[in-house]
Order: structure tokens, then C-alpha cells, then sequence
């Protein structure tokens, strides 16, 4: 799968779970500090990806995760 | 005091009193670190401007919500980061590019959590120097100043504390909220309340600083886990001791340590960390306390009664029992009972019935209401033998407490001495108890607390008041032959040095060590003891052999050249013989001093305070009962003489029972100069001299045997 597309069904995911309109979502914001998501709603975010993508993640690493392209390029591990 | 030292002095004026607070990483939930304290800088009453910083929400608390700190128009003088501890380095990224160069980070996992905690902290730590920003904590509770012209709570604690004069310093989050619930039930009140954490930036260092300095602030006191620097914690706490006059009590914890008996030395097994500390915080003038109760109970005599003068105190009660309780404990204290001039015993006879006792305790027996209280403590107060009073309570069916308790407040006002109270029991006497507090009587549930607050109070009145600086004269660079002996000893991979080595080490700081040559012969055993003259030591000099007697290394009181020859052979045969790898490099021959007292002397070097010094007697003095004392080096003469004289045997060298007065000025000479070779020669981790022989006063002392233990 493209880099590209794997953004953007994170970008889908992201908007849906934080309840955010796509455009604020950057390549580079933080889940955290830009995006505002606290611990339950990253949790809600890792088990978002692995239904979208139908992977399984290991969670400590995917906690480590911090921006949309960081996400884009872990998750591409796994597909 | 460093840069950064001098930079959050500066910056901690902010933390207390900023005209502008950013909230960073707030949100609106309630029962949360980051909800909570939004809500309780809001609701403190807190004199500036707040500004919510929130990447979610657009308002909180009915204030505008910023995404990012650098978005908010105005200038901002503190940051409060309360987001996770993945994303603080960002927060305090953007102080940086606002501005801001006073922060708290309240986040916890950092340092507490390992490796990658400590990363992150280092992160921190390099963004606060790019932008000369000072912050406290992380993983901290906040800070809180209850200033009227400030009112800051940038806390999470629960209840905003009462306005007082007590600052409240706290490595651990988790005791300050245990701690202002304590204190808000005694009625005691705080300057600034400080929860330090990691204290990965600003330490209790600096905060000592500044609260030596903070005109609401009279007493300090601080709670410690780790010391990870202890002569600046000294330092900081003599200058604000000796200059503001406000004392600091601390409470560490960690008493108990395992490890100490693995230590290769005496000085190394007798010096644990806590005696260490201990010793340490005694030469700073530092108040140990043992729990927070006892802290609380000195520090509200500290805050709310005058100083003592002296030691002797009265006692009024209306209960006999309690009464000689208290005159027990005063006693074993240290304190004494004040004997009552002719004027106060007339008074005393002439206000209270026949059957009162009118000496010290003075009872005015159980039927006792406010009218002869307020004649006994008005009676004790006047008499000048009197430094303080205690008053005691029992609640009788006739005793009028809450009347009592007010009289009390109100005859002590009239006078510049302390009074301490004590009024038993718990329901009845819980109304007097608070008219107590509300006028700042201190208040002790058992009438024997009274006694250690007015001995530590009266203590510090004279520390502060007689207390002289230590005047350090060494004399001596720092001595090359030392340093070559023990570098050498170092690029061998030694991992110690022979007495004979370890004599020359000290001999270059013109410690006094016994005369002494080195044979390599029988012969030459023999013809150098004929020369120094009898009775002289043989010892086996070999840097394989540590313990020199379990190999039959020693042989004392040798009387002829003969005997000497002979002594040489064996110690040879005993050692090759037990420790057949041993090189042996000769026997040193030595003059056995005759008639001296046996003392031993110490280095130790400590991770928190460097290197320490200790004394004691030889012997079972030392291996039984452990009666020795530590300083800190460097040590002037005047500590050194203080090290003598507290030791429980000194009196052993002041000439008591028909023994005679031994050179005790030659042996703190001894402890100064092996101080400075102890802060001049960082490679020794410990040294032992023992013993060092005393001999009669104006005649000196000699070292007879000294092991140096190398750091490696």
C-alpha cells in the first residue's frame, strides 16, 4: 500500500476518533500536544488502525508513536 | 552558587509571584492532574491573569483557550506543564520561544521510571539552558504561595492551605498532601508550599536561597530523599542559618542502609550515609528531625513563641501525675527545672489554696479554674530564673477549659518568654485545643513533646548567636610526594597502600607518624632497632598483605637486637609460609610509644557530601560501642576540638580518676591536617589511622599504623 494512502485512512481514522475535521490534521501534528488526545483516546486510536488496516500492533512500541507520519510509517510495517 | 544557581534565584520570583499563569495541556475534566489545576489556580484566588493553553478546547472555566502557549497575545511570566512527559519537551520548547524563564512541570515519567525517563529529563534540562528558563520539578505536586498579593495554588492538592510563616519544602508529591491535611487540622499555616519532585533543574538548594530571603517566610522545612549534593546543601543552609536567623528543620528519609559492615576500613563500616548525614547537617546548623510530627512540633515553637535564653523552665498543671511526667522528660531532655525566687514562691502562696504545690511543678491542683491558672503563669512568667513556661491540663468536671486556653493566649502576650501548652485528653479539651492554636500557642497532645521543641529552640538561639566561622588554615599546597605515592599505587591497579606507603602519605602533611625504617635484612632489622632504640614494632610492608596480624605480620614490644633478628625471620617465614604469593618488600622496624591512649582517626569518602572525617577511641570504644563523631571535611580546629569533646568517652583524655590529661590540641591538629589531605587527594576512599597514640599533654601524639584504601 502507498505511503500516501495509509495517510490518509489515518487522517479518516484520527478525525473520527478525536472527533476533528481533516484539514486540521497534519503530516506532522502530534497526537498529543496538537490533536489533544489523552491516554484513553490513544488507546481508542491503536485499536482504530489495527481495525482499519486489519493488523495487530504491538501496543508498547505503537504508544511511542507520536505524529500522523510517524503512524504512516509504523503501520506501513506492517502491511 | 553557578549559573544556572544565580539564574533560578531570579527566575523563582516568578514561580511565587507572576502577573501571568499558562495553564499548558489543561482540559475541563474534573478529578484530573491537568483539570485540577486549572481549577485550582482559578479558585485560589490567584492575583493575575490565567490563561488556559488546551489543543482541544476553545474556552475553560469561561476563559479563552489557547491551542499553543506561543498563541496567547500577552506576555506570560510562569508555565504550569501539566501534559504526558512524551510531549513536555515541546511545551517547554514553546515557554522557550514566549518567553517564559519561570516553569513548574507537574508530569510524572521521567527519571522516577528508569532509563528513558532520564532521557527525557536531559531533554528538558537542555531546552531550559537554550532559553535560560528555570523549572521545578517534574513529577511534582506545584507550588503554592499563600501571599495575599499573590494567592498562587499551581497545585493539585485538595485544600488551599491557611496563610502562615512556615515554608514547607518537599521532594515527595505524595507526604504534601498528607502534610497540609495535618496541618490544616492543627490550625498551622504556610508561606510557600514547595513540591520539588525529580528536581531535575531548580533543587532545594536554591529554593533555600530564596526563602532566606522571603519576608513571610520564618521557619523552613524540608523534606529530603536523596542528597545529591551535600556541601551545597550545607552551604545553603548555613548561609540562610547564620544570615536570616531562620532555621531549617529537615526530614530524611533512608535511615536504615545495608552495605556499610562491606566496607574494607573501621572508618568505612562506622561511617554509614545516616551518621554521615547526621554529622553533616549537625556542622550546618540544620535541624534532623525523625517524623513530621516532631518537625511540626519545633516548628510551630520556632514560629509562634520567643526564643528561650536559657534552659530553665516551669511547669503549672493542674494534674500531679502529668506534673512529674513532664519534670522526668524535662531532665532527660537536658532541661531543667526552674528553682523560684522568694518573690514568686510569695505569689504563688498568697494566689493558690493551702493545698496547692507551690515549687516547680507548680500544681494548682484539679479544681483549678482560669483565676489561678492566670495567677500561677503570670507568678512564673515574672520570676527572671524562669526562660519558659509549660502549662498542663487535665479536664476535671469543674475546669473551665475554653476560659483557660484564652487566659493563657492572653497572659502570654504579656510577656517575651515561650509558653508551651499541653491539654490532655482528646473530645473535652478538643475547644481549648483550637482557642490554643487560633492564638499560636503550640499545643502538644503529651505533655513530655513540650520538652524537645524548647531544648532545640533554645539550641539554635545559641548556635545562631555564638556560632563562629570556621577558620580554615592549612598551610600546606597540596603535597606532591602524597599525590605521586598514591597516582603510582593507582597505574599499578593497587587497590590499597601498605603502612609504609600510607605513613609517607601523611608524613607529607606533617601528620605526626611514629620514626620508622625499612629492613630487608635480619641483620639490618636488628641494627636499625639498636640505633633507634627500645622497645620498637616489626611489621611486614607488602602490597599483597592488607591484614598484616592474620599472617603473623606484627611482632610488638621487642626488647634487644637479638630479638629483632629473630622477629624479622619470623614474620618472613609466617607470611611466606600463610600467604606464599605475597611480595614481600621488607619489615618496617618502628619505635614503639609507651604510655599513650589509643584514638583512631578516618577518611570516608561520601557520594553526597565528599569527603568525611572521623573520630573516636581505639578498641572496643570503637569496634563495641561505636562511640566515634563525623565532620565534613575541610575541618578547622575549633570543629575539630567539637569532635573530641562529644564523643561519650572524651573524658578519658581530660585527666579524670588519676589518669592524666592527654594532648587533645595535638589531636585536633591531627584531624585538620588529615582533613586537607582528604580534600586534596580525591583517590582515597578511605583511610584508617589506628591507632593514633596519645601521649600527656604539651607532648604529643603519633600515628602508629595507617591503612589507605584507593578509589578506583
Amino acid at each position: 500500500m502507498e505511503k500516501k494512502e495509509i495517510e490518509s485512512r489515518i487522517k479518516k481514522v484520527v478525525a473520527h476518533v478525536l472527533k476533528l475535521d481533516e484539514e486540521e490534521i497534519t503530516q506532522d501534528a502530534n497526537f498529543i500536544f496538537d490533536l489533544g488526545a489523552d491516554s484513553m483516546q490513544s488507546m481508542l486510536l491503536i485499536a482504530a488502525f489495527e481495525e482499519e488496516f486489519d493488523i495487530e500492533m504491538d501496543v508498547e512500541k505503537a504508544q511511542e508513536v507520536q505524529t500522523i507520519g510517524g503512524a504512516v510509517d509504523f503501520i506501513a510495517e506492517y502491511l | 552558587m553557578n549559573h544556572r544557581g544565580e539564574l533560578h534565584r531570579k527566575n523563582l520570583h516568578t514561580v511565587f509571584y507572576p502577573r501571568s499563569v499558562a495553564v499548558i495541556g489543561t482540559n475541563k475534566v474534573r478529578g484530573s492532574v491537568p483539570g485540577d489545576i486549572f481549577v485550582n489556580i482559578l479558585q485560589s484566588g490567584f492575583q493575575g491573569i490565567i490563561y488556559p493553553v488546551s489543543p482541544r478546547e476553545k474556552s475553560i472555566g469561561g476563559l479563552k483557550a489557547y491551542k499553543y502557549v506561543i498563541d496567547i497575545p500577552d506576555e506570560v511570566d510562569l508555565g504550569v506543564i501539566v501534559f504526558p512527559s512524551s510531549v513536555c519537551k515541546l511545551a517547554l520548547e514553546q515557554c522557550g520561544q514566549k518567553g517564559i524563564k519561570s516553569v513548574i512541570i507537574i508530569s510524572a515519567g521521567f527519571r522516577e521510571v528508569g532509563e528513558k525517563g532520564l532521557a527525557k529529563e536531559k531533554e528538558l534540562l537542555e531546552i531550559a539552558e537554550q532559553y535560560g528558563i528555570s523549572f521545578i520539578g517534574p513529577n511534582c505536586l506545584g507550588v503554592i504561595n499563600t501571599d495575599p498579593i499573590s494567592r498562587l495554588n499551581a497545585s493539585f492538592a485538595r485544600k488551599y492551605p491557611a496563610e502562615g510563616n512556615i515554608a514547607f519544602l518537599s521532594q515527595s508529591g505524595a507526604l504534601c498532601t498528607a502534610v497540609l491535611d495535618y496541618a490544616r487540622a492543627k490550625n498551622i499555616g504556610f508561606s510557600k508550599f514547595v513540591s520539588f519532585g525529580n528536581k531535575a533543574d531548580i533543587s532545594e538548594i536554591e529554593l533555600l536561597y530564596y526563602l532566606m530571603d522571603d519576608p513571610k517566610t520564618k521557619v523552613i522545612l524540608l523534606y529530603l530523599e536523596e542528597i545529591s549534593d551535600g556541601p551545597g546543601l550545607m552551604r545553603a543552609a548555613r548561609d540562610v542559618i547564620m544570615k536570616s536567623h531562620k532555621p531549617v528543620l529537615i526530614l530524611k528519609s533512608g535511615r536504615t542502609e545495608e552495605g556499610a559492615s562491606a566496607a574494607a576500613s573501621h572508618t568505612g563500616s562506622l561511617a554509614g550515609k545516616d551518621e554521615i548525614c547526621d554529622a553533616a547537617f549537625k556542622q550546618a546548623g540544620i535541624i534532623r528531625c525523625e517524623d513530621i510530627e516532631e518537625m511540626f512540633n519545633i516548628a510551630i515553637a520556632f514560629v509562634y513563641q520567643p526564643y528561650p535564653e536559657w534552659k530553665r523552665v516551669a511547669i503549672v498543671t493542674n494534674a500531679g501525675g502529668p506534673g512529674v511526667l513532664t519534670t522526668d522528660a524535662v531532665v532527660k531532655e537536658g532541661l531543667e527545672l526552674a528553682r523560684f525566687s522568694e518573690k514568686t514562691t510569695l505569689s504563688l502562696k498568697k494566689s493558690l489554696p493551702t493545698t496547692a504545690n507551690i515549687k516547680n511543678p507548680v500544681d494548682v491542683i484539679g479544681d483549678a479554674r482560669a483565676d489561678r491558672y492566670v495567677a500561677a503563669i503570670s507568678a512564673v512568667f515574672k520570676d527572671e530564673n524562669v526562660a519558659g513556661v509549660f502549662v498542663i491540663l487535665t479536664p476535671q468536671s469543674m475546669t473551665d477549659i475554653d476560659s483557660i486556653a484564652k487566659e493563657i493566649a492572653r497572659v502570654a502576650d504579656q510577656f517575651d518568654k515561650p509558653v508551651y501548652t499541653s491539654f490532655m485528653g482528646e473530645a473535652d479539651v478538643a475547644s481549648g485545643i483550637k482557642i490554643l492554636e487560633r492564638n499560636n500557642i503550640p499545643h502538644y497532645i503529651l505533655p513530655e513533646s513540650m520538652c524537645k521543641p524548647f531544648h532545640t529552640v533554645y539550641n539554635f538561639n545559641r548556635f545562631i548567636h555564638n556560632e563562629e566561622p570556621e577558620v580554615f588554615v592549612s598551610g600546606h599546597p597540596p603535597n606532591l610526594v602524597a599525590k605521586e605515592l598514591l597516582e603510582k599505587a593507582i597505574e599499578e591497579n593497587r587497590k590499597y597502600l601498605n603502612e609504609y606507603d600510607a605513613s609517607l602519605v601523611l608524613e607529607a602533611y606533617r601528620l605526626p607518624v611514629v620514626e620508622k625504617r625499612m629492613a630487608t635484612s635480619a641483620g639490618e632489622a636488628g641494627k636499625l632497632a639498636a640505633e633507634m632504640g627500645f622497645p620498637v614494632v616489626l611489621k611486614v610492608i607488602s602490597d599483597d598483605v592488607f591484614h598484616k596480624f592474620d599472617v603473623g605480620g606484627v611482632v610488638l614490644n621487642i626488647s634487644s637486637e637479638t630479638e629483632a633478628e629473630e622477629s624479622f625471620r619470623t614474620i618472613t617465614e609466617s607470611v611466606k609460609e600463610k600467604m606464599p604469593g605475597a611480595k614481600i618488600r621488607g619489615v618496617q622496624v618502628s619505635k614503639q610509644i609507651q604510655n599513650g591512649v589509643e584514638v583512631i582517626l578516618g577518611i570516608k569518602k561520601d557520594p553526597s557530601f565528599g569527603s568525611v572525617i572521623m573520630f573516636g577511641f581505639g578498641g572496643i570504644f570503637v569496634e563495641i560501642f561505636r562511640d566515634v563523631s563525623f565532620r565534613v571535611a575541610p575541618v578547622g580546629k575549633s570543629t575539630a576540638l567539637q569532635m573530641i569533646r562529644e564523643i561519650k568517652s572524651s573524658e578519658l583524655l581530660s585527666g579524670v580518676r588519676g589518669t592524666q590529661l592527654r594532648d587533645v590540641d595535638a589531636i585536633a591538629e591531627a584531624i585538620v591536617k588529615l582533613s586537607f589531605l582528604a580534600i586534596d587527594c580525591p583517590q582515597i576512599k578511605e583511610l584508617d589511622i589506628n591507632p593514633l597514640i596519645v601521649l600527656e599533654e604539651g607532648r604529643g601524639c603519633y600515628v602508629a599504623d595507617a591503612k589507605i584504601i584507593l578509589e578506583n
